[in-house]
């Protein structure tokens, strides 16, 4: 700013010169190089500047194409476009494994990316074990009958050490915070679907972007589609019809009943829901992304006729 | 081991007062009346005040009365080493005032009073900034607008990751952008007409209406954190052109008479070129980020080429003879590059833009920008 509108009398700068004293060559140099690094790291040559001070922007993965893995050691079913967007981190089903008795199950393989993995188990009778490699603590270590959650952190190939007296059942998931991106439902693309509603999401408590679209399906169902969707992430978030047909705040939001349609696990990509069978969409004015632990709508889409 | 004589103000003799310390007969200047700084403090701190309570601006008090502080010791610290004189370091506070009034530091929320969130930041900009003032004075005195080259630096170098600059939209309370607008206006005029400012402020008004209004016409926009989607048409051009962000730039900070042409024809060439520079850094910017530090480092490079502006109209004005001038020029411009502050001119001269301009694909900032990360919301 107009910082130095007057000063007192300031002696002139004495130019270096090469009579100049070594110290003040050599602090002159220093100060020239310090100049130079700031202008290499200003522009952020070969990431300089994201090394120094951090990067909000995490490496560029390739999203998610399913909620379960299909390929045998893939994230993803088929190569995509790289993103640099994280969703709110999703479960991702990986193998179901099923026996009886004691047996080392086949390997199963957790993303390099994955932040951590579980196993949904039940058994039927005596107690169940089930250890990882490398795994201090059991995954499962429980009377049965029973069923519960058991979790693991080891990332890679798998093989489970199960030591059971009777049948048990193993679903594992991988939990990954990459966007996913589900190709629209073949129903969506049927004879007899059409598009009926549609918009684009806007901001109210948080940021949402992308579009929504909702399809009448043959049998007189409802199925929605957002596409390249984002909302900020928290956990438990879930989709509300509205009457309203553009609600602005919260407070708005809540002035009118509104509708489960489906919960919101992941907040990146493009995402296919069904609607409630007993749900009609077509009598509701919006949707809107709703948290429901801090009562705050994050954004919303006005339904228009497609 | 003698403890040190206690500083004692000797009743003035004239009317100038001095301290004694370990006999040494130390002259103090102390804030006048008169001083036209106080002028700028006054617009700068009712602004302060605006932003704390009406206008939601993400920063503290303590950042800012740290960086004040900071930039006043320096400034103190360096006066007294080159003139032995105590000196109400009036510029340097006012050099850590406009910083905070500028820089923010991502995470800060406003109403956190004394949240100390980044004042690493705000400190390194105060230091950078008092240095350039004190070291880079190719011409004996300083080139770059101290609170300017700090900002501009912590904004390229510290990057978006860490710090941003206040936002060009001053929203949503209406209240408060009329009064800051009023504030803006009438110290506007109290302000530049006592310095003489007026023409180049309107060279400067003029050139970027009419350039980021092409802009807008062609089709430009911008993401900013706190817009849906981007910003565009009739929206790009009066966010921009009348901001009150770059008001405050236009004139309270390109106004510094210091660093600024002497002569009203350079002045007005100096406004223009700030300008034109402006609009022509921000042409490739995506985002609001970009656009503020387009904003700001054109400052810094037209600051460089002002003492070339005044060699200009000076030699214009004499009517030299064109042809010695030509022949002398070579050799003086090769022996001026071999000083230290002009060297660490012309690499800040050329780095600012360059910088600037790799800032336009920058995924990190468009992503801060469109909200999708961040530190929760970071900008």
């Amino acid at each position: 700013m107009t910082d130095t509108v007057t000063q007192p009398p300031s002696t002139p700068s004495t130019p270096t010169t090469p009579t100049a004293p070594a110290s003040q060559r050599a602090l002159s140099a220093l100060g020239l190089l310090a100049v130079v690094a700031s202008a290499l790291v200003g522009g952020n040559v070969a990431g300089s500047r994201e090394r120094l001070f951090g990067s909000e922007t995490p490496e560029a993965r390739p999203p998610a194409a399913s909620r379960v893995v299909e390929g045998p050691t893939e994230t993803t079913a088929a190569p995509q476009k790289q993103s640099l967007v994280r969703s709110q981190p999703w479960w991702q089903g990986l193998t179901v494994l099923e026996g009886v008795g004691s047996t080392t199950t086949a390997p199963f393989t957790v993303a390099d990316d994955a932040v951590q993995w579980r196993v949904k188990w039940s058994c039927e009778t005596g107690r169940l074990l089930v250890t990882a490699p490398g795994q201090r603590r059991p995954v499962v270590e429980a009377p049965c009958p029973g069923a519960d959650t058991g979790y693991g952190v080891r990332r890679g190939p798998v093989s489970l050490e199960v030591t059971a007296d009777g049948p048990w059942r193993l679903e594992v998931e991988q939990q990954v915070d990459v966007p996913l991106n589900e190709p629209p439902l073949p129903v969506m693309s049927a004879p007899g679907t059409n598009k009926i509603l549609t918009g684009p999401l806007y901001r109210m408590d948080q940021v949402g972007t992308g579009t929504l679209d909702i399809y009448r399906l043959p049998d007189g169902g409802h199925a929605l589609r957002l596409e390249d969707f984002f909302v900020t992430a928290n956990v438990d978030l879930e989709l509300r019809l509205s009457p309203l047909e553009a609600p602005q705040t919260t407070k708005e939001f809540m002035s009118a009943p509104s509708v489960w349609v489906a919960p919101l696990d992941v907040t990146a990509g493009s995402l296919n829901f069904m609607v409630p069978p007993d749900v009609d969409p077509t009598k509701y004015g919006s949707i809107v992304v709703w948290c429901p632990i801090i009562d705050s709508a994050y954004a919303a889409v006005t339904l228009r006729p497609a | 081991m003698t403890a040190p004589a206690p500083a004692t103000v000797v009743a003035p003799a004239p009317s100038r007062p001095h301290l004694r310390i370990r006999g040494e007969e130390i002259p103090v200047v102390l804030p006048s009346r008169r001083d036209p700084r106080l002028k700028l403090s006054t617009v700068i701190i009712t602004l302060h005040v605006l932003g704390q309570t009406l206008l939601d601006f993400k920063v503290s008090i303590a950042q800012i009365l740290i960086t004040m502080a900071v930039c006043g010791l320096i400034e103190g610290v360096l006066t007294f080493r080159s003139t032995r004189m105590l000196v109400w370091p009036a510029s340097g506070i006012l050099t850590g005032s406009s910083i905070a009034f500028i820089l923010r530091a991502s995470g800060t929320v406003h109403g956190d009073w004394w949240s100390l969130n980044g004042i690493e930041f705000f400190m390194l900009a105060a230091v950078v900034s008092l240095l350039s003032k004190h070291l880079i004075r190719p011409t004996g005195r300083h080139l770059f607008n101290p609170s300017n080259v700090g900002i501009v630096w912590c904004l390229l170098v510290v990057g978006p990751n860490q710090v941003f600059a206040q936002y060009l939209w001053w929203g949503p309370s209406v209240v408060g952008q009329v009064l800051a607008y009023a504030v803006i206006l009438m110290g506007a005029v109290w302000i530049l007409r006592a310095v003489r400012m007026v023409p180049m402020a309107l060279a400067f008004l003029g050139t970027f209406a009419v350039l980021t209004g092409l802009f807008a016409l062609g089709g430009r926009e911008f993401l900013a954190i706190w817009h849906d989607g981007p910003v565009g048409g009739m929206e790009y051009w009066v966010n921009l052109a009348f901001s009150p962000e770059v008001l405050v730039f236009v004139f309270f900070m390109i106004s510094d008479p210091q660093t600024a042409p002497k002569a009203p024809e350079g002045r007005v060439i100096y406004g223009a070129a700030v300008a034109a520079l402006a609009a022509l850094l921000i042409l490739p910017q995506q985002t609001e980020f970009g656009i503020k530090v387009a904003i700001l480092a054109s400052l810094t490079v037209v600051c460089a080429v002002v003492p070339l502006i005044e060699t200009a109209l000076r030699r214009r004005s004499m009517r030299a003879d064109r042809r010695s001038m030509r022949a002398d020029r070579p050799v003086r411009v090769f022996a001026m590059a071999r000083r230290p502050a002009v060297a660490a001119a012309l690499i800040i001269a050329v780095a600012a833009p360059i910088d600037t301009v790799a800032l336009s694909d920058n995924k990190q900032v468009i992503l801060i920008e469109q909200g999708q990360v961040g530190k929760a919301n970071a900008q």
